[in-house]
């Protein structure tokens, strides 16, 4: 069909438009439009695919989780960043909420708040969720930023240029720039220590056994079992960043 | 034809090529394997040091500590929790059977009430462990730095440990 620009009549208009339209709308059948592109689909069948189960029940706000992983990773002591940190989260009689977490738990925690001003107090240890649908992963522009196919969010140092996009991204805060290497760094679920057969640091440090980790797609994992016994939910699932990280006992004043 | 077209094309094919020849000379080779990163920096975070070593490593030496731990109600605890990272230890320690070890193989011993207190110190957020679990793994709660701070016939000062024992308490 042929256009004359200067006497476009509007049947020609219209015949354009349809061919157009109708054109990406059949097109689109043949390949499904998906605006939404996720970097790795969990395995089916064979294949590890990690998930965390955390019980705030069990959590006794130890640090020992957050001493652990920094060590283990060597985490800057100072400035102030973490991998792992708990909070303690403090819901006054009035109803206000305080959530303290001195140098992220790790010299343990001092109750701030006369007994008879609490309503309820709890700890929540937190760490990277090992989103299935990271957004973090999603803005990196450089690719630095990946999902093994065990579903591990990690970093590329030598890929990183330091642009603080995916700081922003995480809805957790479980990203930081490491000031000495000028690169984003986070929890790599001590991928070394899996390698090894053993367990991420802070999960074999844990001394109430508040941590669960395992593989979701055994079924007699002990992470199977844990969401099996416990009403499980994560931390803003509004978000549909398809969290791997489970709580038991998660108020909803956690953020 | 004309012939600026023509002439565009041929660059346009030049500039492609020399793209194509470049991203093959500098794209690192595992860039793609597995999708769009580099499958080698899986390798790289796996090659990181160790520094907890579990506690089926502290039990082959120390297995009369291990025993002791194993009926009381630190059962459940790594050795680590309290000792701190023990890889460097255990790779090493075995080379000094009839020496004294070196400071920087020693582990931490933790004899402060502080040490207690990370874990024992009284606070609004542990009480409800005390209702949700009935083995083990309840905790016991109390105000380290008040709680016998002397002892009263002596008055000398008192550490958790000289009264508990902490592998059996």
């Amino acid at each position: 069909m042929k256009i004359d620009k200067t006497k476009l009549s509007r049947r020609d208009f219209f015949k354009a438009g349809t061919i157009i339209v109708g054109g990406i709308a059949v097109s689109s059948t043949f390949i499904p439009f998906d605006g939404l592109l996720f970097a790795i689909e969990r395995p089916k069948g064979k294949g590890k695919w990690y998930g965390i189960g955390i019980d705030i029940n069990k959590c006794i706000g130890c640090g020992k989780c957050a001493k652990a992983c920094k060590i283990e990773n060597n985490v800057l002591d100072e400035p102030f960043y973490f991998r792992s940190w708990v909070e303690q989260y403090t819901i006054k009689m009035d109803g206000s909420i305080l959530v303290e977490s001195p140098n992220g738990g790790i010299d343990g925690f001092k109750q701030s708040v006369p007994d008879e001003e609490i309503f309820k107090s709890f700890f929540v240890p937190k760490m990277c969720n090992h989103c299935a649908k990271s957004p973090c992963v999603q803005v990196c522009p450089v690719g630095a930023t990946f999902e093994t196919p065990e579903g591990i969010v990690l970093v590329d140092e030598t890929y990183c240029i330091g642009c603080r996009y995916c700081v922003q991204a995480c809805p957790y805060g479980c990203r930081y720039i490491d000031p000495g290497k000028g690169t984003v760094d986070k929890c790599t679920l001590c991928i070394h220590r899996l390698d090894k057969g053993m367990q991420p640091a802070c999960f074999e440090i844990c001394p109430t056994e508040a941590r669960i980790f395992g593989d979701l797609n055994d079924p007699k994992s002990k992470v199977n079992e844990f969401l099996k016994n416990h009403t499980c939910m994560v931390i803003k699932p509004h978000l549909n960043t398809d969290s791997k990280l489970f709580y038991n006992a998660l108020s909803s004043e956690v953020r | 034809m004309p012939q600026q077209i023509k002439r565009l094309i041929v660059a346009f094919a030049f500039f492609i090529l020399l793209f194509l020849v470049l991203r093959q000379v500098l794209k690192p080779s595992s860039f793609g394997d597995l999708g769009h990163y580099r499958a080698d920096a899986i390798q790289e975070n796996i090659d990181s040091e160790l520094h907890y070593a579990g506690i089926d490593n502290c039990s082959k030496c120390h297995e009369d500590i291990h025993m002791d731990k194993a009926i009381g109600f630190h059962a459940n605890l790594n050795c680590e929790v309290c000792h701190g990272p023990g890889m460097k230890h255990v790779l090493y320690a075995g080379n000094f059977t009839d020496r004294q070890l070196p400071d920087s193989l020693l582990l931490y011993k933790p004899v402060g009430r502080s040490d207690c207190a990370v874990c024992h110190q009284v606070n609004a957020a542990r009480i409800k462990i005390l209702f949700d679990t009935i083995d083990n793994s309840m905790i016991r709660q109390i105000d380290a730095m008040t709680h016998n701070p002397v002892n009263k016939r002596t008055n000398e000062k008192l550490n958790c440990i000289d009264c508990h024992n902490p592998h059996q308490p």
